[in-house]
């Protein structure tokens, strides 16, 4: 572990939020990646956050004990695969997927480049589509869909459906640049 | 199930919104239960490039996803 990355610890350790936001900017996509043989189980989505939250609970009691790597998503995977485990049981499912590897490190992120890309093909989507995926990424989860599409004046089919077409249309025009999301393991 | 019903509840499933349950624990999707297991494949790798998209748009590289745990765990607005 770098000194820096002892030091963002001993932050997030002492409550420092904005050592956690840079930490989540890094690591949030590889731990959604590491829960891919999940997928088909349990609502990873709903894992995921859960497992962020025990993180930023837990995070004061932390140590680097080895020195190797970053020990606080250690933890995290720890905490996700249980927790993705518990609610499979929990379902009556008998087969427990097998862990997958890991993908690379993703500590390039936030990249400019993706992001000037990302926003021209936002800008590009008809309107409707626009208003609606901004308003999901506005909201940051924390509204229901009845409601973000209740303050656009859409209704909630009219919204899901535009949200999907966003969706692809961005797809493909960051395909048109060469940017293939979904196949990519962050 | 038709196909629009089932576009419409792969994007609900999408949404990084999630209920609490009594004991403020994070509940799985309606809409995610209701999907059968190749559509929940679909979502997630849907996922995967939704929210790497909304962190590249963001100024600290946040998804939709942390944004919402950090909503939870207080992170002030003028903090962010």
């Amino acid at each position: 572990m770098s000194d820096g990355d002892a030091a963002e610890l001993a932050q997030i350790a002492r409550g420092d939020q904005l050592a956690f936001t840079r930490w989540l900017a890094r690591s949030e996509l590889r731990l959604r990646a590491s829960l891919r043989s999940f997928a088909t189980t349990v609502d990873v989505e709903a894992i995921l956050q859960e497992t962020l939250l025990r993180v930023w609970q837990v995070a004061p009691k932390v140590t680097d004990r080895d020195g190797d790597g970053d020990p606080l998503f250690r933890l995290a995977l720890r905490v996700a695969r249980n927790l993705a485990i518990d609610e499979v049981r929990r379902t009556g499912r008998a087969v427990l997927p097998e862990p997958q590897g890991l993908p690379e490190d993703a500590r390039h992120l936030p990249d400019p480049w993706l992001r000037a890309l990302v926003e021209r093909c936002l800008a590009e989507l008809p309107r409707q589509p626009r208003r609606a995926i901004q308003q999901r990424i506005a909201s940051a989860g924390g509204a229901a869909d009845a409601s973000l599409a209740e303050e656009i004046g859409m209704r909630l089919n009219t919204f899901l459906q535009n949200v999907g077409r966003a969706r692809s249309l961005l797809a493909k025009c960051l395909s048109r640049s060469g940017v293939h999301l979904e196949s990519e393991r962050p | 199930m038709t196909d629009r019903e089932r576009e419409l509840l792969v994007e609900q499933a999408l949404s990084a919104h999630r209920e609490r349950d009594a004991q403020g624990r994070v509940r799985s999707s309606p809409a995610w239960h209701d999907l059968v297991e190749s559509d929940r494949a679909a979502v997630f790798d849907a996922a995967l490039a939704l929210r790497t998209m909304e962190a590249a748009l963001d100024p600290e590289g946040l998804s939709t996803t942390a944004r919402a745990v950090l909503a939870r765990v207080g992170m002030p607005s003028s903090a962010r």
